[in-house]
This record gives structure tokens, sequence and C-alpha cells, in this order.
């Protein structure tokens, strides 16, 4: 038996990704204290939106029976709970929240998870993802995402309307591959200063409990 | 001429077309039930997403083949026999068969559909092909997983079919159809309900920096912080015995073959199948692209890289299997 193990290495982040984390956690972090008034009205939309331009992918999931998935990512304020069956929906939701399963990775893991660019069980054998509770929800819905070819950019470019036909993606690619290549030295700072930021308004919410 | 056809998994239309354009010849694809040997949740194609995909294939000159390969439960293979004839109506080129009544019920209904026997008949001596061959009219048939590359080109002598063997993917180390370790443990098998260690059964827990893998009522394994994981299937488990833990039967590992091209062109094997209609399209579309690199750089005698896969294989290891095993 040929038995050479191999290293465990960590998936390749694109720059495209590392601003898509970034964003998502500036976004969580600025909408928390608000509690799901700002955010909930997008996650709908973004639903909703999905919902149309995937029908095969909802109508699988919704085969899956009534479940709430707890996706969790570690490198975020917040996780979010989605709820398959007959009406899905998203929120964001502390990471505490008990679900039917729970799948927690890193943001741009996640992303490329739904996508279907990265191959699950590989980040699950290399330890990258974390899979909890009920492990048939969670293949389930692996399958019925990778069934379908989603795409962020365009699955919600249509959100914004006429701004999504303007030629921006080549130049906020380039720019997200300037920043990818200077990201250790541009936003680690930020990086910090959002987890100062994090742990002051945690100790405000604890303030207030 | 290329020296093998390669034979590729597709548990979803969109894995489909990442096979068929990431170099497959022919691509193998189970309904949405449970007549085939990878029900998953979620997983398998619709009647519909059949012929979709056939036309996607035939139109890039591919084949599509449809596997019924579990075993009709008494009295009730309905479910069975309309696979057989939604295959043929869909437009597959063969369907890929294990249950002896199923391959008569698909000889006579469908004298037209090309017949392959599935790993599941566990089919391994020429008197039994022979008996398939005659009886039915099967035309390819699939190897199991248990014969050393000796036994095959033996075999392949012996028989005037064509044989299909394994080169990529997860190993099923015992002879196919006959195991009964995930009857015994979940009531489910793959033989019958086309599922082994079933997801439903399956549970993943963390123990401060330990992973635990179980299914039902047993614990399969325990890894440590830094060690890569396996999916809890029963044979790959790491038991004590003797206070000792070890995989008692197999490791969590993938079969990687790709170094034996040689050999199985040798034995006379006619074709090449990647395991895994249960995997996502991201890795049917790197693992078809790298065997298609190889078989490619093989047949213009170029030397090829047999470990490019490493990265992908379950516990991130692979074995030859039994091509090469010195048995314990
Ligand atoms: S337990 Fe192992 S040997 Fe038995 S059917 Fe499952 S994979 Fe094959």
């Amino acid at each position: 038996m040929d038995d050479r193990a191999n290293t465990r290495r960590p998936p390749e982040r694109t720059p495209e990704r590392t601003i898509e984390t970034v964003v998502a956690r500036l976004g969580l972090t600025l909408a928390q204290p608000l509690g799901g008034r700002l955010i909930q009205p997008v996650l709908d939309l973004m639903i909703s939106t999905l919902a149309r331009r995937h029908p095969d992918a909802f109508e699988r999931m919704a085969e899956l029976g009534e479940a709430d998935l707890l996706v969790d990512p570690s490198d975020l304020p917040a996780a979010f709970l989605l709820h398959v069956g007959q009406k899905p929906s998203l929120r964001v939701v502390e990471r505490s929240t008990v679900a039917t399963a729970r799948v927690r990775g890193a943001f741009a893991a996640l992303l490329d998870l739904f996508e279907g660019r990265i191959d699950g069980d590989a980040l699950f054998f290399s330890r990258d993802l974390t899979i909890e509770g009920d492990t048939e929800l969670v293949v389930g819905m692996r399958n019925a995402l990778d069934g379908e070819d989603f795409d962020i950019a365009e699955d919600f470019g249509s959100l914004f309307g006429p701004l999504a036909r303007l030629p921006l993606r080549r130049p906020l690619t380039s720019l997200a591959g300037v920043l990818g290549n200077l990201h250790e030295v541009l936003l680690a700072p930020a990086l910090r200063r959002l987890e100062q930021v994090e742990r002051r308004l945690g100790r405000l919410e604890e303030g207030k409990r | 001429m290329a020296s093998f056809e390669l034979i590729c998994p597709a548990g979803t239309l969109a894995a489909l077309r990442a096979a068929v354009d990431a170099g497959a010849d022919s691509v193998y694809v189970g309904f949405r039930d449970e007549t085939n040997a990878r029900n998953f949740p979620g997983l398998n194609f619709s009647r519909k997403e059949l012929a979709q995909g056939v036309a996607y294939a035939h139109a890039r000159g591919k084949q599509v083949f449809v596997a019924i390969n579990t075993y009709p439960t008494a009295g009730n293979a309905g479910a069975w026999h309309r696979a057989v004839d939604d295959a043929a109506d869909n437009g597959a080129d063969a369907v890929i068969l294990a249950d002896l009544g199923l391959l008569d019920y698909a000889a006579r209904s469908r004298p037209k559909l090309r017949l392959h026997l599935s790993v599941q008949a566990s089919a391994a001596n020429p008197e039994a092909i022979g008996l398939y061959r005659d009886a039915f009219g099967v035309r390819r048939v699939v190897l199991p997983r248990v014969l050393t590359i000796n036994d095959i080109a033996k075999l392949t002598s012996e028989i005037d079919i064509d044989t299909e063997v394994f080169v990529f993917g997860g190993m099923c180390p015992m002879a196919e159809g006959r195991c009964s370790l995930s009857s015994y443990a979940t009531g489910r098998s793959p033989n019958r309900n086309g599922v082994c260690s079933p997801a439903s059964h399956v549970r993943y827990e963390t123990r401060g920096s330990k992973l635990v893998s179980r299914l039902g009522a047993f614990t399969i394994n325990t890894f440590d912080e830094e060690e890569p994981a396996g999916y809890p299937t029963l044979c790959k488990g790491r038991f004590t015995t003797h206070d000792k833990a070890s995989y008692l039967f197999e490791e969590p590992t993938s079969l990687n073959a790709l170094h034996l091209l040689p050999d199985l062109k040798a034995a006379g094997v006619k074709a090449l199948k990647i395991e895994g209609r249960q995997r996502g399209k991201a890795y049917i579309a790197e693992v078809v692209s790298a065997c298609r690199l190889a078989l490619d750089r093989f047949d213009r005698g170029l030397p090829y890289d047999a470990t490019v896969l490493d990265r992908v294989t379950e516990g991130g290891k692979d074995t030859a299997g039994a091509y090469g095993r010195a048995w314990r």
C-alpha cells in the first residue's frame, strides 16, 4: 500500500474573495447594532433573486424538508441561518444559534463552495470545513447547490439595475488583484481595527444584558 | 487510437457538463431514487435532466450510461423496470445492471439497449461473465476491485467482451454487492438502498481538539487536530483490537491506479472508470482533466504525473488497492 500522507494545505484565496470577506465583515459589524432591520431586506432580496434564477436548485432544497442550516463563517462576526423547505429564508444570527446542522469554515471557502468552485469533500478531509448535526441535510444542500451554476457576480449583478451594465468587472478585478497582493500590508491594520470595534460592540452588548 | 475509454461519474447535470468539458469519453449517471448505488440526498438525475444530459453529451460526440445497479426488492421491481425503460427512451447509450432478473427484463423488453454488467454483480471468473454474455447479451463487464493486475490480465484473455476497471476514486475493498457492514450498522445497504454508511446515520462531533465520526451507534474514527479526516465508511474505520487502534480493513484512502496504465493496457483493459458520482463538479472537473491529460500523454509515449490528484484524495492518501495489494 502506498501511504504517502499529504500535508494539509489551506485552500487558495483569490483577491476577490478577500475583498468579499472584508466587505461582509464590515457590513455585519456595522449592521449588528441595528438588529436585522438594515440587513434583512437585503437578505430577503438575495434569496428571492436566487429562487427566481435557480428554480431547480430550490426545488431540490424543498425536497430536503423543513430544516435550518447554520452557515458559520469562522472569520465573520456573526453566522447565517438558512431555512430550507417550502419557504426558504436567510437570517443573520449569533453563531451559538441551535440549528438542524452547522457548517463552519472561512467565508471565502463557503462562497467557493456555494459557487461550486471547490470540492467540499476535500475541504472536509483537510479539516478546513467542519460539519455538525444532521449530516444528511448538509450533504443534500451541497448536492442541491452543486447541481446549479451559481455565480455571485452574475446572480446579484441584476440587483444593481443599470449599474450592473457598467463595465466594472475588469477594473474591480484588477483592483482586487492589487489589493490582494498588498492585503497583508493594507488590510491587516484595517482588520485589526475591525476586531477592536467588534470587541467593543461585544462588550456593549454584554453590558445591555 | 486511444488506449482506453475514460468513463466519468456525474451526480448532477452541472457535473455531467463538467465531465464532458474536461475530457470524458462517457459519463455514467443514476436516477434520483434507490435504483442506483449512489442514492444520496439531493443527488442524481430526473428523467428530464437525463434527456438534457444526453443531448449535451451527444452534441459533443460523448456517451451517457445509466447505472441501475441495486437489487430490486422481492415482488417490487416496478421502479427498476421503469428506470430501464426511461433510460432507453431518453437516449442512454448503455445501462449498467447487476440483478439477473433486471438483466433479463432489459434484454427482453429493450433488445437494442446496450447492457453493461455493474461492478455490483461482482463477476470475477470467465464462466460467470460468459453466462451474462450468452443469456442477456452483456457487452461489457466492470470488474470488481478485489482483483490484482494479474487476475485482470488472465480474465480478460479468457473472455470476449470488454472489460472496464476503476482507475481513481473511493475504495470499496470487499467483493461488491456482498458486503453487509452497512446493513449491520444502519439497516441500509448499498445493494438494496443504494447507499453505504448513509449520511442519515452519520454524525461528526468535536471533542476538544479531536474530531469524532460516528455511524449509527458506532464510533468509526477519531482524528487528531492536524490529521486529515475521512467519511465514516464502516470498512475504513479505526477500531481498537488488543488495545491498539488501527485501520482493520482499509485506510481512508482513495484508489489511484494511474501509475499502472502500462500494466492495464497490457492486461487488455478497454475502459477506465472514475468513481465518485456523489462528489461535486469542481472535483469532477479536476479529476477528469487530470486523468485525460495522463491518458493523452501515455498514448503519445510521454511521461505523465500519476500523483497529480493526491490533493483531492480521501485522507490525503492514495493506494493502488487490490491491483498491487500484499494482503495482511
Ligand atoms: S462498508 Fe466498505 S466494503 Fe462494504 S460496501 Fe461499504 S465501502 Fe464497500
